[in-house]
């Protein structure tokens, strides 16, 4: 069936099954291979994407469920080229190491900073804590956010 | 190849429902999917609710709030009436899952999905919701308690769906809370739960107390004794303590990966002890 | 920052977190070459059984299946192994753990691939399967230590093809490119020269990827694909089913002090179950051996060690590599000995550990920096040491506070044996820019980006005008694993000689161009490098780096050094026969760990409140990437000290996903103090030590021994999940003390 969405900013139509996996769509359809899979299953955060600005798991949403939505992946953040704040301070405060869960975690903290701009270090650990990383212990992503957060509201 | 569908009400759900047997409802698909993977049988079709406006709605009056089927976790911990008046539902969607999984879980799946580790059914039995369920010729409501029929099985009839859960709202002064045991912080499946509604005179003597416990048996596990034992008297950490005794020996907990039997009594038991310090 | 000269010792922006931060950065599991076939691998109904037959008929004439290969499709010896070649690519006659391999089946879709592998059918004789090792029936209560899994993000996979004159392109998650080749040739028979293997980035390695996982598979379906590329990804359950885990290991110590609390003799037996076949059991049995007297002088030790197959799901490398579970045991054995004895658990450490020049309870004399009383006294004089009485005083209504420490150490290095080698490549382009020719993998520690650091430093040059090759076997030096706390150590050296010739080469050549420019001997020692440049210091004058460049040829623009490093020449009268599996090494890193924890005495919960770690790991090239590790150590091993659980059940996994196998969350884990005591260490690059593994081998014995004084008892096997604590509480309030 063919399916119409918005993907990072853009008109797109894919003909796919429609019991096909975001996940799958985004990666073998579109090339996205940004958003990553590691469980399959909704245990680990690393296929987040933003569905109508709502993070929301890739492998457990299938593609005709994407009709009319407004999808952004990893891919679809960064602006004319420049960072989006999160991913600035991602690669400023040593928030990435493998960096595979960091697209997932990335829009991860990109939703939670648009419910809750001013977050305590304890809100964000919640906020992330759908996203396993196994590398970094977690400490340096939340330096990471919560400096991104003083950005967005302007403190420097 | 499953098909799937989108219907925009539910007369179009009906329709579509009858015209394909054998398919699967989905309300966020935060197991349905899930199981799927794992068991790779897969449904002929699947009748997605995510655009029946209907499903979505919460509305209240003074007396009952009416939350849509449709309504997912995320909106529930954002209602304030949820926030304010059903703490322990809100202290349930607020330990369920992890935040994608919020945004996606709702309500109705909860229900019907039937874990006995459901993180929103203990709060709703004490609460005592109603389940109401319609088909294409039949509308009726059940209590939550006969809504579950065991783990993973619902009263539902082939045809018919939940449509809303509907929660009388406690009177001023009534205090509740869920407290939940799990693996870990977040993302944890319940090992052991409780959820309690409870209200104290001026005096602090307990006038009205229900409790409902999850993980502890093959549905939601409710001990009258329990409450019987605690109405009348103020929760002091030694009435708790007996209290809590009851509910060991009363629980029906099983073994598994997650935990012993032996220990989800001790817990289902101990967690009543929280209540000595909550005002 | 891209502007500034990258400079040793201050922090640098790590060069793979632009690409990765945006989604761009492409890892083998992200490669999807046009026209690709996928490839599973049937596996085994039985723990261990003889293979009666295998039907691959119904398979093979499905509609989109390309292939079904079982061994009699390969020509090499079908042996895979990394010393000791005992594990087929494809079964033969038996199959020996449920997740060995039976065929190889390639398909059009992932879809297909299921259903081809469910219609192969494969007649067995179940044979009688082991799998306790045999000291599991040791009487006394030991130590025991389950297994766990690395639980990378990125699952094993890679992509292969062959190329127009036939040679084998293989791109994989791998840690071992070098090393797989050899694998693969032998188990194959392509010969190693006509074979590619590429790493990219790994989504996490751990250990997990040190050896072959999809490669020989991929090798051998690109030789039957009909010149068409092939792809293979592990599920997350396939991975958790055939890849390695750590070391399960039963640990019983006896341990004994004088009055003054010097120890004197240590007696214990390690037993590993090391599974279906070898990996690297013993070499991980040898430094859990090497390590299982700990940071002490114990001058009477006897340590036995023994790894014993099983028809259990292979163990092999995790970082930690056979420490941790060793650290488990003696460090929790101090603190009791301490407490019978009726000493401070840091002061008796204090007293016991060991200095430069001192020899451990495995014989090894420390002839390198030795940091271990240095961290013992910063930890004492911690506050969080200082106050801990009070602190734990101060636990909430139904909580229980405890605070532990353990103290550790970790050998760097392959050991006396295996030449730690590796060979760096610098090159200077036409456009002046540097290439670094990584050798080694990085698997998400950021040891790349250290390369790029050390080569920027020594030649004054911006992230922005360098550029990394990573391990390619046909554009990179071999340089060995990336593995045993040695990536930057061993490349690090090889690279600072090769930066360094590289530097000299170029300062020559400047001074020949400024001198034909000034009419004027210049020499070498006037000039400098700076950004882009060659600067003239006395003058001012610069010229640019490409044009250097455009007056050398190819082989004057690329330097290459290779270093092996030194090794423990000491041959300790017992254990000679360990040499071959590593011990002992020369250069060991240190660090105390301290942490302060709560019991949740009606759940048994524990939450960690504070974690301070104080590591002397040498000098710091980088502070931020140091901490990394440190967090990043610490978060395993707090996930394999209060969660993790790889349960077996007759060799059956019973905690096959990340639903059932719980890895620690954001919420878990708590913000944690690094302090680095960085001693000078004259064997490493700037004077550093590898510190990628000491990190995790301390959080185990310092949460057991911070809840022993929550429990007043001690829970004998891990993970220290919360109900083992509750009813090691509830023990105790039916017994009281003990």
């Amino acid at each position: 069936m063919k399916i119409n969405f918005l993907l990072n900013g853009k008109e797109t139509e894919i003909e796919i099954e429609p019991d096909r996996r975001v996940i799958d769509l985004l990666r073998e359809e579109c090339g996205l291979t940004g958003s990553k899979e590691c469980c399959g299953a909704g245990e680990c955060g690393a296929c987040t994407i933003l569905v109508d600005g709502e993070s929301r798991l890739s492998c457990l949403m299938l593609a005709a469920q994407l009709e009319g939505r407004e999808v952004i992946t990893i891919e679809g953040l960064a602006k004319d080229g420049c960072f989006h704040v999160v991913q600035q301070a991602f690669v400023d405060y040593g928030a990435v190491q493998c960096g595979f869960c960091t697209p997932g975690m990335i829009l991860a903290a990109v939703d939670l900073l648009r419910r809750n701009p001013t977050p305590s270090r304890e809100q964000i650990r919640e906020g992330i804590s759908g996203n396993i990383c196994r590398c970094t212990g977690y400490q340096k992503i939340v330096d990471a956010v919560y400096f991104a957060s003083l950005a967005l509201q302007g403190v420097n | 190849m499953m098909e799937i569908f989108f219907p925009d009400s539910l007369d179009e759900l009906w329709a579509i429902m009858s015209a394909n047997p054998g398919g699967a409802v989905m309300a966020g698909g935060t197991d349905l999917l899930v199981r799927i993977r794992k068991t790779g049988r897969k449904p002929p079709a699947l009748f997605c609710l995510e655009r029946i406006d209907e499903l979505k709605q919460i509305r209240e009056n003074e007396k009952v709030i009416f939350i849509g089927a449709y309504v997912t976790h995320q909106r529930l911990l954002e209602n304030l009436t949820v926030q304010k008046r059903l703490r322990a539902l809100w202290d349930a969607v607020s330990v369920l899952g992890s935040p994608p999984v919020r945004h996606s879980g709702t309500i109705g799946g909860n229900l019907c999905t039937a874990s006995p580790a459901g993180d929103t059914l203990p709060p709703l039995y004490v609460f005592g919701a109603e389940v109401d369920i319609r088909s294409k010729s039949n509308k009726r409501s059940v209590s939550v308690a006969e809504f579950i029929t065991g783990p993973g099985r619902t009263s539902l009839h082939s045809g018919e769906i939940v449509t809303r859960v509907s929660i009388p709202l406690p009177a001023p002064g009534t205090i509740s809370r869920y407290y939940k045991a799990g693996k870990r912080k977040a993302m944890a499946i319940t090992v052991a739960s409780m959820a309690v509604q409870a209200k104290k005179d001026e005096n602090g003597i307990i006038e009205l107390i229900k409790l409902a416990w999850g993980s502890a048996g093959a549905t939601v596990v409710t001990l009258p004794e329990a409450e019987e034992f605690l109405r009348g008297h103020t929760l002091s950490e030694e009435r708790l303590r007996q209290a809590g005794k009851l509910v060991s020996a009363g629980v029906t907990p099983i073994d598994d990966i997650r935990g012993s039997a032996a220990y989800r009594r001790m817990v289902a038991g101990n967690l009543l002890l929280r209540l000595a310090h909550e005002n | 920052m891209l502007r500034e000269p990258l400079t040793v010792g201050m922090n640098a922006p790590r060069a793979d977190a632009f690409t990765k931060v945006t989604g761009k950065e492409q890892y083998a599991a992200d490669y999807y070459p046009p026209n690709l076939l996928w490839c599973g691998v049937k596996r085994p109904s039985y723990a261990h059984a003889l293979i009666r037959s295998i039907d691959i008929s119904r398979a093979k004439e499905m509609p989109g299946v390309a292939a079904v290969l079982t061994h009699k499709d390969i020509s090499g010896s079908n042996r895979l192994g990394i010393l000791e070649k005992d594990q087929p690519v494809l079964a033969e006659d038996t199959v020996r753990h449920y997740g060995d391999s039976i065929a190889l089946v390639l398909a059009e879709s992932r879809y297909t691939l299921q259903q081809a592998l469910e219609l192969i059918s494969v007649e067995y004789e179940p044979l009688p399967a082991v799998f306790d090792p045999e000291a599991a029936m040791l009487e006394d209560a030991p130590v025991l230590h389950p297994g766990r899994k690395h639980a990378f993000l990125e699952t094993e996979a890679g992509v292969a093809w062959l190329e127009d004159d036939g040679a084998l392109v293989i791109v994989a998650s791998t840690q071992t490119p070098f090393r797989d080749r050899t694998e693969i040739s032998h188990a194959l028979g392509i010969p190693s020269c006509r074979i590619r293997v590429i790493a990219p980035y790994l989504g996490g390695g751990f250990g997990g990827k040190d050896g072959i996982t999809v490669q020989a598979f991929l090798a051998l379906a690109a030789q039957h694909s009909g010149g068409r590329p092939v792809k293979m990804w592990y599920s997350r359950e396939e991975s958790f089913l055939a890849g390695t885990k750590r070391h399960p290991a039963i640990l019983k110590y006896s341990l004994g002090c004088d009055q003054e609390g010097i120890l004197h003799a240590l007696d214990c037996r390690i037993v590993m179950d090391t599974g279906a076949y070898a990996s690297l059991g013993c070499e991980v049995l040898a430094l859990a051996m090497e390590h299982a007297g700990g940071p002490y002088r114990i001058p009477h030790a006897s340590i036995e060690g023994i790894a014993v197959y099983t028809n259990n799901p292979v163990a092999g490398a995790f970082r930690g590599f056979g420490a941790p579970q060793a650290h488990a045991a003696i460090e929790q054995v101090i603190d009791e000995l301490a407490r019978i004895a009726g000493f401070d658990p840091l002061e008796f450490r204090l007293k016991n550990a060991v200095s430069r020049g001192d020899t451990t309870p495995s014989g090894v004399t420390l002839t390198q920096s030795t940091g271990i009383l240095a961290c013992l006294e910063t930890a004492r004089d911690s506050a969080a040491w200082r106050e801990r009485e009070r602190w734990e005083s101060l636990a909430p209504p139904f909580k229980k506070r405890g605070t532990g420490i353990a103290a550790i150490n970790h050998g760097i290095g392959y050991g006396p044996v295996i030449p730690d080698n590796a060979n760096a490549k610098i090159e200077l382009t036409g456009e002046g820019r540097l290439i670094i020719y990584a050798g080694v993998s990085d698997m998400g520690q950021g040891n790349a980006a250290t390369y790029l650091q050390i080569a920027g430093d020594i030649l004054s040059q911006t992230l922005d005008n360098m550029e990394l090759v990573l391990p390619d076997t046909a554009q990179t030096l071999p340089s060995g694993s990336s593995s045993a706390s040695r990536t930057t150590f061993t490349f690090g050296n090889a690279l600072i000689g090769a930066a360094q010739a590289l530097r000299k080469r170029i300062l020559e050549r400047a001074s020949l161009l400024f001198t034909y420019q000034f009419f004027e001997h210049v020499r070498a020692e006037d000039l400098g490098l700076v950004p882009g440049h060659v600067r003239h210091i006395p003058t001012g004058r610069e010229i640019h780096l490409s044009f250097v460049s455009t007056t050398m040829d190819q082989s004057e623009r690329t330097a290459a050094n290779s270093y092996t490093c030194p090794v423990n020449r000491q041959k300790p009268p017992t254990g000679g026969s360990l040499r071959i599996h590593g011990y002992p090494h020369r250069v060991y890193s240190f660090g105390v760990n301290l942490v302060r924890l709560e019991a949740d005495i009606l759940t048994g919960e524990v939450t960690v409140c504070d974690f301070i770690a104080f590591t002397d790991a040498g000098r710091i090239i980088n502070p931020e990437l140091f901490d990394q590790q440190v967090h990043g150590g610490i978060a395993q091993g707090l996930g394999y000290t209060l969660f993790e659980d790889f349960l077996v059940s007759e060799g059956r996994i019973l905690t096959g996903d990340f639903g059932a196998y719980i890895l620690p969350t954001a919420l878990d884990i708590p913000d944690i103090q690094s302090i680095a005591i960085p001693l000078q260490e004259e064997d490493g690059p700037y004077g550093m030590k590898g510190v990628g593994e000491i990190t995790i081998n301390g959080a185990f014995p310092a949460v057991a021994n911070a809840l022993a004084r929550v429990c007043k008892t001690r829970i004998s096997s891990g993970p220290l999940t919360a109900e083992k604590v509750l009813a090691a509480i509830s023990r105790n309030e039916v017994g009281k003390n003990r």
